[in-house]
């Protein structure tokens, strides 16, 4: 067997894409459809929220902060519960991170307010002295992309299944609905909303302004995702 | 059968047989020492160090052999 | 010499070797750049406030990274292959026009892409997996470039006159095919404007997988472009370049068909161990675990092999800065395929993961193992394919002793500052309270950011040696005759 494998490259070939595919067949495909499934309390992201997770992404925020709360003491003492797999049931993708240069943030939202988060990210250091942070000051100036956001949530509904327009249990036994808007303009309506209810809680005028315009600055979507990790 | 004990099932059988393909190579590599065309292997690292266009092939593709290896 | 009709042809090899060392130059300078941001945050602002959303860390993090796997090192494999390919199949690229002319489409499709990829990811274009940031259409052309790759390969394998395949050629493949797989499975998107009708970016896309299963199938991925990118060719280029320029035949040629196959079963079951204490399964954490130590076996095999190939030899060591770089890279890639199981070790994971340790880990072995292999590869190539003496054997030996500094520096202050951090997260009080703020583990690391970045400073210097030394060596270096060539590469003092 081995002599006739070394004469006959294409063979030898398939014989070495079969090593190294089995490996990945049998450590991922069986836990599929079970690691999908979300726990209760776990809602699909609104268009405002998406936006956000968007500016998130460009910034590779995921380079320096993690979302992946392991279970140790120490860990859930500085960031609340450990993680559940089906918490994540809705991330795509998956932004656990590889690299702690900054704290995680899977449970931020329980934590840090709007107001610190606007402040935060114009100068990291002027909020927690010491910070290594850059700033980031033209997500003051930049404007979200509702529409890219809007694209996303109706792929992921229509492919996906993922369940907007849908009653969701919650933990403390409710049932709420993510809405998902029919046109792209009701999505573009509604993310602006959602955006004069972050605004309420932030100091600069020329982002409230901005929100009163019609416009989304990059920050508000991004506060509006940061607020809903929780 | 439930899929864990399926997968479990089929990753114990995998790496057994891995473990016994990978086994039964070394001990043929060590009691053949000769590939099928009756090639020591060892003299195979000729190959990178005769490689002149000109040097003659360790085992050289004959004229009349098909080429239908690779693709 | 004797009359010669048919040479090798290294045009497609050359074209490479040109984007080696300038993607390594990119590459590693962004590095510099961010190990001085982390050190000393105003340089994130270092062309001004308006050009900070382009300089500022994050933006650039994975530029670096990029640059480094698919620039420096995926050029330095394509090189080595349009070189030792030929040689070893001793078949020349000039048979056949077909094979050339893919080859040539193979490098300016490949730089259309680098070219593509530094804009969006500049411009904040990403899918935030890592190595894996490129949005679908780059992503298509880069299946495009792979597969012209693969075409050139088994063309040329299909004409070769040597009839058994040398091992650097098996691990050519490997390259291949690891790489293919992975990198498509791993990319399974959907371009959201066409599934929604038209709206939004048309380059956007969302991963065909989500959460726990999308971190999965990332690791899965992204150990093994590790693997196959920064493992499996790289040791294909040694058991070529090591005999080669030593002159000596491999130790043990069993051993190295050996360590292959152990490689191979071995290495796609270890992505586990980026996963320990997530939420996927615990039995695929632990086989993370266990794959990653027995993975020491197949690595050493190789490792060893190397090393014990110079056996008799060592003044070799002493005389050739090319030899030397190659043992040394050898004795890094040992290193390095010991730490990393240690790494794997859940006690262990649970204070390195995160931290900087990984970071120095992921150094210790590109630096020391990788970019010293392409770098000797090139330095071996570069007299044959531009049938010239290599310009200056001091500044290479001066480049070697920086570079080398350079990488104990980086991976000595990373492993202080991993350790470092990973226990203050961790430390409770008498009262059982978090000792520290997270605050407190950032500005402790101060010291060994900066000790870092003279680090790998000192290694960016040692690349633009290394880049002078080639292109002198093109231009201005002595002419030298085919009998010069066969083993030892000529060097002038």
């Amino acid at each position: 067997m081995f002599h006739w494998l070394e004469k006959h490259p294409f063979f030898f070939a398939v014989g070495v894409f079969v090593t190294i595919a089995f490996a990945g067949l049998i450590e991922i495909v069986p836990n599929f459809a079970q690691a999908s499934q979300p726990v209760i309390g776990t809602k699909p992201y609104t268009t405002l929220e998406l936006a956000g997770r968007h500016v998130y992404i460009k910034n590779s925020c995921n380079a320096c902060h993690s979302q992946l709360v392991r279970p140790f003491k120490a860990e859930t003492d500085r960031y609340g519960d450990y993680s559940l797999s089906g918490e994540y049931a809705f991330d795509r993708p998956f932004l656990w991170g590889s690299k702690r240069t900054g704290p995680d943030l899977l449970r931020v939202g329980n934590y840090r307010t709007t107001d610190w988060h606007e402040n935060h990210m114009k100068d990291p250091a002027s909020v927690v002295p010491g910070s290594i942070m850059p700033a980031y000051t033209w997500l003051y100036t930049n404007e979200a992309d509702i529409d890219t956001a809007y694209a996303e949530q109706v792929t992921v509904k229509n492919v996906f299944s993922v369940p907007y327009n849908t009653p969701l249990p919650m933990k403390d036994g409710s049932k709420e609905t993510v809405a998902l808007a029919d046109t792209l303009e009701g999505a573009q309506a509604s993310a602006l909303e959602e955006a004069k209810l972050v605004v309420a809680d932030m100091k600069s005028k020329d982002i409230q302004d901005a929100v009163a315009a019609g416009k989304i600055p990059e920050i508000v979507a991004l506060i509006a995702y940061m607020n809903s990790l929780k | 059968m439930d899929i864990a004990t399926f997968q479990a099932y089929g990753y114990f059988g995998i790496t057994v047989f891995m473990v016994v393909a990978l086994y039964g190579y070394i001990y043929h590599l060590y009691s053949k020492k000769k590939d099928a065309a009756g090639i020591d292997y060892e003299s195979y690292s000729n190959m990178a160090l005769n490689d002149d266009i000109t040097d003659e092939p360790v085992n050289k593709v004959s004229d009349k052999e098909t080429k239908k290896v690779g693709e | 010499m004797e009359n010669r009709p048919l040479e090798y042809d290294y045009t497609v090899a050359k074209m490479f070797m040109l984007t080696t060392v300038l993607l390594g130059i990119v590459g590693m300078l962004v590095g510099v750049i961010l190990a001085w941001e982390l050190a000393f945050p105003a340089v994130n602002t270092f062309l001004g406030q308006g050009a900070a959303e382009y300089t500022n860390f994050s933006r650039l993090r994975p530029l670096h990274t990029d640059a480094v796997i698919f620039g420096f090192t995926l050029s330095g494999v394509f090189s080595t292959w349009y070189y030792v390919g030929q040689r070893v199949l001793k078949v020349s690229m000039a048979e056949s026009k077909f094979l050339m002319i893919l080859g040539k489409t193979h490098f300016w499709l490949y730089l259309v892409g680098v070219v593509a990829v530094v804009v969006s990811l500049l411009m904040g274009v990403t899918t935030s997996k890592e190595y894996a940031e490129f949005e679908w259409p780059i992503d298509i052309a880069i299946v495009i470039v792979w597969v012209l790759w693969g075409v050139s390969i088994f063309g040329l394998i299909g004409m070769r006159r040597e009839k058994s395949l040398y091992i650097s050629v098996w691990y050519y493949i490997a390259t291949f095919l690891g790489i293919a797989m992975l990198y498509v499975f791993n990319n399974m998107e959907i371009p959201t404007y066409f599934a929604s009708g038209g709206i939004g970016a048309w380059w956007h896309s969302v991963s065909a997988y989500a959460g726990t299963n999308d971190a999965l199938v990332q690791w899965w991925y992204g150990h093994n472009a590790v693997a196959f990118g920064f493992t499996v060719p790289i040791v294909a280029m040694i058991y070529y370049f090591l005999p080669k320029e030593s002159g000596q035949a491999v130790f043990s040629y069993k051993l190295s068909l050996l360590s292959f196959w152990g490689l191979m079963f071995v290495y796609l079951w270890a992505g586990g161990h980026h996963l320990l204490f997530s939420t996927v399964p615990d039995w695929m954490q632990t086989m993370g675990s266990v794959f990653s130590i027995v993975l020491i076996l197949p690595s050493w095999g190789s490792a060893i092999n190397m090393l014990l190939t110079m056996k008799g030899e060592w003044q070799q060591v002493a005389s050739s800065p090319l030899i030397k770089f190659m043992v040394l890279a050898s004795t890094f890639y040992m290193f390095s395929t010991l730490e990393g199981p240690i790494q794997a070790i859940k006690s262990v994971n649970a204070i390195a993961h995160f931290t900087d340790w990984i970071v120095g880990h992921v150094h210790d072995g590109v630096l020391g193992w990788v970019a010293f292999m392409i770098m000797a590869s090139l330095f071996h190539m570069a007299p044959r394919v531009f049938k010239r003496e290599i310009y200056s054997k001091s500044l290479m030996n001066t480049q070697f002793w920086i570079q080398t500094l350079g990488v104990v520096l980086y991976f000595t202050s990373m492993w202080i500052a991993g350790i470092t951090q990973g226990m203050m997260w961790r430390a409770h009080d008498e009262f059982g309270n978090l000792a520290y703020s997270f605050i407190d583990t950032v500005t402790v690391l101060h010291p060994y950011y900066t000790i870092r970045a003279v680090g790998g400073t000192l290694y960016l210097i040692g690349m633009f040696l290394f880049a002078w030394n080639m292109y002198k060596t093109m231009t201005a270096g002595r002419r030298v005759e085919e009998n010069e060539l066969q083993n030892a590469s000529p060097m002038a003092a």
